[in-house]
This record gives structure tokens, sequence and C-alpha cells, in this order.
């Protein structure tokens, strides 16, 4: 997946602002990728321009080499307001199968959902309703109703934002998992800079009002990446110093 | 469902209160403490009915006013539903028509009755003139804003997933605006009860509310406080069939919560 010199204005008042300006990076096959950036930047923008929710004033978004027109079919995005997201009357299972069943036949969507709901352990909850399940696991149903379509790319706009310190560090280690499992691309915004260091394979920083990638940075972590060791190490504190210093320059 | 749930959903405190409220109406009649001519005690007004009954005069009664109201109520929602939809999924749509909808909703439907009186005489159409125009508004208001009101989100979701538009009215947009539209429906349902037991009262002279002016024209307070009982009565069998339909077809909607 590709961004050129991608150019966003949106509707404001009387005119259009320029919300993010001259947006230029790739996606590698299977790669984390974190955005971070203050509050207002433009994250959420760019993001539903890379899953085609909205176009460019300018500029393009290219994937395997194709431009977009409309939301591409292997893009998912996840949202930061899960209980919104999730369609409340439907049960788990059918909320996962959202995404497939005009899609495929009756045999293929059951497995797919089974092996959705297995990679996010919600297994025992396929018959629940979303509202009956906590913030973890409503925001863990919408991963598995993304993955149920087999993307190349997720995005992810600041989905564990709404949950508490412990859940985020849980499922932070279950999308590990689920990229080693299912070698899906990943672009996962954040404004938590410690959540970006941990997860990010790279890290771009977006920042300035219109939004500009100020730097991306190479995250050189070793894998497997584990809560307690990892963000112990040296070169953790000092990505997260030099993002942090990124942010604030 | 069980006999355990059954009892244990019924509301015995209000239960117990509508019991002792009657008894005490009552013992006031019974022991002259109150002396209105026509306000019978509740026993006369069992006993009226249990003679409506044998008489073979209430079923068919019911039967009309029943049949009146479903015809009025179905035409009324499957318009009402229509309009709403269409109203609530257009912004545009709905500027223009507003100012139209606040103008027309206030009219009285009785109002309607002499009108429906000059058009079809004696006959269940007069009473569908009376009762479907109002009938239409709780139904069409309640789906408008049922529609429009669909979270911003799902229109974001339908479209990552790449959804056709019938898809999305189909799958996302209807399910989501159900509970309204359900409310919409039921509210239409009593309405469309008071409104045909009127248009008899003063239009056809036929069924429950026809039977009410009669018993009063005859002096017979009992018949008629059992007419208005019966009345009563259906009101409450209606709304409570009216939430079990709502509730076999779209199981969740009683459960379901507004977003966060």
């Amino acid at each position: 997946m590709e961004c050129r010199s991608v150019t966003v204005e949106l509707p404001h008042r009387f005119g259009r602002k320029r919300i993010i300006e001259d947006i230029s990076f790739q996606v590698r096959s299977g790669e984390f990728l974190t955005i971070v950036g203050p509050s207002g930047t433009g994250k959420t923008t760019l993001l539903r321009v890379m899953g085609g929710l909205t176009s460019p004033a300018s500029g393009s978004v290219l994937v395997h080499g194709k431009e977009l027109d409309g939301p591409p079919d292997n893009v998912v995005i996840v949202f930061q307001d899960y209980s919104n997201a999730l369609l409340q009357w439907r049960t788990v299972a059918a909320n996962v199968a959202f995404g497939i069943e005009r899609i495929l036949d009756r045999t293929d969507i059951e497995q797919r959902v089974r092996d959705a709901l297995a990679l996010v352990g919600l297994e025992k909850n396929a018959e629940d309703h979303p509202w009956q399940l906590s913030g973890g696991m409503q925001q863990r149903v919408q991963i598995a109703r993304a993955l149920a379509l087999r993307p190349d790319v997720m995005l992810m706009d600041e989905p564990f934002a709404a949950l508490d310190a412990m859940t985020k560090a849980s499922m932070q280690d279950e999308l590990f998992r689920v990229r080693d499992r299912t070698g899906t691309s990943f672009v996962f915004i954040t404004h938590d800079i410690e959540e970006a260091v941990y997860l990010g394979d790279r890290i771009a920083v977006l920042k300035g009002s219109p939004g500009r990638i100020d730097q991306v940075f190479e995250i050189g972590l070793p894998a497997p990446r584990d809560q307690l060791s990892t963000r112990q190490l040296p070169q953790f504190l000092e990505f997260r110093y030099a993002v942090q210093q990124a942010i604030g320059r | 469902m069980d006999e355990r749930r059954f009892f244990a959903g019924i509301n015995w405190p209000g239960t117990a209160v509508f019991v002792l409220v009657g008894l005490a109406w009552e013992v006031v009649i019974r022991s002259g403490l109150l002396e209105y001519e026509y306000l019978p005690a509740p026993s006369a007004i069992g006993l009226g009915l249990g003679q409506l009954a044998r008489e073979g005069t209430l079923a068919p009664d019911i039967a009309h006013t029943l049949i009146a109201v479903a015809i009025g109520w179905t035409v009324a929602i499957a318009v009402g539903i229509s309009l709403g939809f269409l109203l609530g999924l257009s912004p545009t749509a709905r500027r223009y028509s507003l100012a139209s909808i606040e103008v027309l909703r206030p009219m009285p439907g009785v109002a309607f009755a002499p009108v429906g009186l000059l058009l079809f005489g004696f006959s269940l159409k007069t009473e569908m003139v009376v009762t479907i125009l109002p009938v239409l508004w709780p139904v069409l208001v309640n789906t408008m804003g049922g529609v429009s009101g669909v979270h911003p989100r799902l229109y974001d979701v339908s479209r990552t997933f790449r959804l056709s538009r019938k898809d999305t009215i189909l799958h996302v947009i209807l399910p989501a605006a159900m509970p309204p539209i359900v409310v919409g429906a039921r509210i239409s349902l009593s309405l469309a009860l008071v409104l045909t037991v009127v248009a008899e009262m003063v239009g056809n002279p036929e069924g429950l509310g026809y039977g009410i002016v009669r018993e009063q024209q005859a002096l017979r307070p009992d018949l008629m406080f059992a007419y208005i009982v019966t009345v009563g009565f259906i009101g409450i069998v209606l709304n409570a069939g009216m939430l079990a339909l709502a509730e076999t077809v779209f199981p969740s909607s009683r459960q379901l919560r507004s977003p966060q």
C-alpha cells in the first residue's frame, strides 16, 4: 500500500481547510506501521483516506499499484468506538460474518467466522450480543469482523484508546499473534507513544497544521516482543525519547 | 414461557392498587357515600358485561372495532413507515416537507368525521377517514427520526465492507432504526383504537364506540361502562400483542441500549 503526495482538504466554515498535506509513504507487506502525532493533526483523516472513505484533494493512494476508487476490497478499517461500529442487534458470530456473508457461501462463512473468533479468543461468545460484552471483548469482535475478510491491510484508528491499561496490554499482544498467524499489514494510529514503539516496526510522526509526516523511525526492537522485557530495554527507552522529542518539537 | 416467569412478570403492586381502587369504588357507591345516578359500581359493570355477552351483542361489536382498527392501523403504518423511511434517508426531502408535516399533524382526525360521513355515509370507510391521518403521524415521525438518527459510524462500517446501497438499507439502516419504529407503531396502535372508537361514536354507528353512545342514550350506565371497560381491555391486549410481536420478530429490540 502506498500514499503518494496525499493532500486532503475538508469543508470548514466558509471554505475548505487543508487537514493533511503532501503525505507520502509506503506500507510494506506484513509490516506494523504506527502513526503518532498530537491531537488534531489529521491522523484519522489520513486513515480514512487510506481506507477509501474520504478522497484526497490531490495525490493518490495505491493498493498493489492500483489507485483507489472508493473503499478497496482488501483493506478494512477498525474504529475506536466499537460500540457504535458493531451491529448491536446481531450476535457476535453474525457481526463477524457481516463483511463476508454476501461474498462467500454458507460453509465458508461458518469456517471463517470460527477461525476469526478463535484468533481473538471469543469462541465461547459467538451467540452473545455485543452489548453483553466488555469493552475489550467488543473491540475484539470488531477485529474479528475485519479479520474474517482476510484483508491485506488493517487500518486501526486508536482502537485501544477507550480500554483500560491491562486490557490494552493484552490486546496489543493479541495483535502480534494475529499478525504472526495471518501476515496482515497493520497501520495503527495512536497517541500513546509507548504503544507506538512497542507495536511498530516503523513509526511515522504526523505533525503540524496542516499535518505532514515529520519523521519516520525504524524500530529495530527484537522479536518476539514482550510487555515486560521489551519495555525495559534501553533501546525501547531511546526510541520513546526520540519519538517524544520529534512530536514535541 | 414457564409459569414461574409469567407470575414473576406480573406487576403485583400495580395490580394490588388497581384491585384496591376497584374495591373502594364499590364500597363508596354501595354505602351511598357518593351518589351519582350514572356512576355504577364495579359489580354492576361486571353484571352488565355478562348481560351483553349473553345477548350476543358484545362479540360482534368487538369484532367490528377490531377490524376497523386493524385496517386503519395497517394502512397508516404502511404509509408511515415508507414515507418516514424516505424522509429519514434524505435531508433534502426533510427540509422541504417538515413545514407541511407540522401543519398537518395537529389537525384532529375527529374533525374529519363529518367529511367522512358526507363521503361514505354510515360505513367502515368513514371510520378510516377519521383514523388514518392522525394515526400516520407517530409512526412517520418516529421512523423518520429513527432512520435519520442511525449513527454515522454504521455508514462508515458499511462502506469499509463495501456494502451496496440496497444492502446498507436492508441490513444496517432498517435494523438500526427498528426500536423507534416499533415504538411509533405501538403509539399509532393505541391511537388507532381511540380514534376508531370516537369515529364510531360520532360517525358510523357500529362497534364498541356506538355501543357506548347507544347505552348512554338508553340511560343504561352499567352497560355503557361495560363497553368502556371492554375498550380499555382491548387496548391492553393490543399493546401487549404488539410488544410480543416486536419481541419475536426483532428479539433484541427490547434490550437494545443506545450506543455510548
